[in-house]
């Protein structure tokens, strides 16, 4: 549904994206996460047809964006980061003027903005846009989104005015507009949010796309190369004898309990060894890679 | 581009515009000076008007000889009642103008809402075209109100213009607006170049004054350097006689067709010395008034006068464009010769607020919308 192939946008000589590409299947809600500057919000800009790439291309259901920016934004929504509305308006009038551009008749729009405005508890909320706070905004910001029912759904940050409640509404919301088979390519720099709703993840920074597949494929390719060692976290009841193995690389003890570093998974021996000893072993597993502390070293890199 | 689009904003400006409470109390206070102009007008008008025919009965018992042998006193206009809207149209209606301009793009920017908006089906160009649609629909608007306060004026104080009058009350009303435009476009410009409205706001009034009272100022200056000291006089030379037959009026109050006191040409004298000075003079004169002329050509104010004036008192037009002009006539022509010798002032009127809209236009379709 949303492809980019070698897309580039260079600002005053500053490569913003780099050879992004991406792929986006139908149904699917993906997660764009990158630290703040990555180029997460120029590839959405992108996409929705606002700005055009330097270089390469990105297409929407089939559409190239540069060439028919028109006729994708008639097929996605958008949620920018920080959106903004005319103050002097109320949200019903804001929803009324950007629907019209869809060529809704009167009774159409009137349908759909107020079922979109109770969607997003707005209805009835007769003040100005001007007054609201940040977190109805953001809300009549999903709701403007939504205003043509697109078929793709690009939010950009879109938890970050949310009060606990309303991002479980959001959460809610997204899971069942993928139920009716839309895409929902959501942008984020907060790990447990992109988390809690996405199942597929790509992983962007200085511009580039550094891993792209579920969060564990995510964080596997990730994870630091020290040899590919597993980690096995041990604990038993009496104090730990050293234990020979050809396998083990390392130990980190202390006292009752030791982390084994070793190149293959070795806890049936390593369970037959103390059991041959006497000990009683409360615990032993297998330690993964800690997923925010992967992605925050790739953050980093 | 797709007309429905271009209208959606333009309709949506428009409404924003006439609701707003800047735009409210604006248009108030031009519509309560334009109602006391227009009185004042009317009042001076009638006496004008008693004026007028008491010089006809004058005209008709007494037989007048010498230089004023055959003149005849001038109706007044309805027109020069309008000649007291120029003064505030410039002051106030730039004003409005301003008001509804310098903040239509940059507050988009500020508030994000131009981002929002951007990112459903429409294209760059119809969002800023309907945007100076809707802000020049809404100085129309005003425009409207105005003259349709002023002809209800006329009617009320039973003042009822000729069909050529009320051509030439629409023809002002028109130059009016686009006077206005001029500055509207500058303030658009200026809020598509600025970041913020404030600034925006610091330099349109920049320009307005530099356009409304330096230039006039730089052009008078540029004359007098350019054009050098004028001509001097021939020694003990004759003094030169008015002759009487080419004395051309000044009508200021429509009292009379002629004054006696404007304009005098002076001639037949056969000293060769002074019929080089009078050409010597003629040509410094019409140097210093090149100069000054491009130099304010760039002055909508300036420009705007001219063809109001030209509107609402082609005869004193004329007389202004042909002092030394040999192509004076007995009788000056009408609104079409008047408007005729301010072509350049009209195209000005057009061009200016065109390379603004230009600028705006080229700008806004190139911003950067992060």
């Amino acid at each position: 549904m949303i492809k980019t192939e070698n897309l580039t946008k260079v600002y005053n000589g500053k490569t913003a994206v780099d050879g992004l590409n991406l792929e986006v299947g139908e149904g699917e809600i993906f997660g764009f996460l990158g630290p703040n500057g990555a180029g997460k919000s120029t590839t959405i800009l992108m996409l929705t047809g606002m700005i055009e790439p330097t270089g390469g291309r990105c297409l929407v259901d089939g559409i190239e964006v540069a060439k028919d920016p028109l006729q994708v934004k008639k097929i996605i929504g958008y949620l920018p980061e920080d959106v903004g509305f005319y103050g002097n308006m109320t949200g019903e009038q804001n929803l009324d003027y950007f629907a019209r551009f869809y060529g809704m008749n009167a009774k159409e729009r009137k349908d759909r903005i107020a079922e979109l405005l109770d969607l997003v508890h707005l209805g009835g909320v007769t003040q100005k846009a001007g007054e609201y706070s940040r977190g109805m905004k953001q809300r009549l910001g999903l709701a403007q989104a939504l205003i043509n029912d697109p078929n793709v759904l690009f939010l950009d940050e879109p938890t970050a005015n949310l009060d606990p409640e309303g991002v479980r509404e959001y959460r809610d919301l997204v899971e069942h507009l993928a139920a009716e088979g839309k895409t929902v390519f959501v942008s984020s720099h907060i790990l447990s949010e992109v988390r809690e709703v996405c199942r597929t993840v790509g992983l962007l920074a200085k511009g580039k796309l550094v891993a792209q597949g579920t969060l564990d494929e995510v964080a596997r390719t990730l994870a630091p190369a020290d040899g590919d060692a597993v980690r096995i976290v041990v604990e038993t009841r009496e104090h730990l004898p050293d234990i020979a193995d050809p396998e083990i690389v390392a130990v980190e003890r202390n006292g009752n309990r030791a982390v084994f570093r070793a190149k293959t998974d070795i806890r049936d021996r390593l369970a037959a060894t103390l059991l041959d000893q006497g000990l009683h072993v409360r615990e032993m597993r297998i330690e993964e890679p800690d997923i925010e502390d992967v992605f925050m070293a790739a953050y980093q890199r | 581009m797709t007309l429905d689009r271009l209208f959606n904003v333009a309709r949506k400006e428009f409404s924003d515009h006439i609701t707003s409470r800047r735009f409210i109390i604006i248009l108030a206070l031009f519509l309560v000076i334009s109602a006391i102009s227009i009185h004042e007008g009317i009042e001076q008008y009638n006496d004008n008007l008693e004026s007028y025919n008491e010089q006809l009965q004058y005209m008709a018992e007494e037989k007048v000889d010498g230089p004023y042998a055959g003149w005849m006193p001038e109706k007044p206009s309805v027109m020069y009642i309008f000649m007291s809207m120029m003064s505030y149209m410039t002051g106030l209606g730039g004003i409005l103008a301003i008001a509804i301009g310098f903040d239509l793009v940059s507050k988009e920017k500020e508030s994000r809402s131009l981002k929002t908006l951007l990112s459903h089906p429409i294209y760059r160009d119809e969002i800023i075209n309907g945007k100076v649609l809707g802000g020049v629909g809404a100085l129309g608007f005003a425009m409207v109100l105005a003259l349709a306060l002023s002809i209800a004026m006329l009617l009320v104080f039973s003042v009822v213009p000729t069909l050529d009058e009320f051509a030439a009350i629409l023809i002002f009303g028109v130059v009016s607006l686009g006077f206005l435009i001029a500055y509207f476009a500058v303030a658009i410009t200026m809020s598509t170049v600025a970041k913020e409205s404030g600034n925006a706001l610091i330099y349109t009034l920049v320009i307005f004054f530099v356009v409304s009272s330096l230039l006039p100022v730089f052009g008078t200056i540029a004359a007098d350097t350019l054009a050098g000291d004028p001509p001097e006089p021939p020694e003990m030379g004759p003094m030169p006689t008015p002759r009487g037959e080419v004395v051309r009026a000044s009508s200021g109050g429509g009292y009379f067709v002629s004054s006696s006191s404007q304009s005098v040409v002076y001639g037949g004298t056969d000293d060769p010395a002074w019929r080089d000075y009078e050409e010597a003079r003629k040509a410094y004169t019409e140097k210093r008034r090149f100069i000054n002329d491009v130099s304010n050509i760039l002055s909508p104010q300036t420009n705007y006068y001219r063809v109001a004036m030209a509107v609402t008192n082609p005869r004193l037009a004329t007389m202004m464009y042909t002092v030394y002009g040999p192509e004076m006539q007995e009788t000056p022509g009408g609104l079409a010769d008047a408007l005729g010798q301010v072509w350049m002032n009209i195209a000005a009127l057009i061009v200016f607020p065109s390379v603004f809209f230009a600028a705006t236009y080229v700008k806004f379709m190139r911003m950067d919308i992060r």
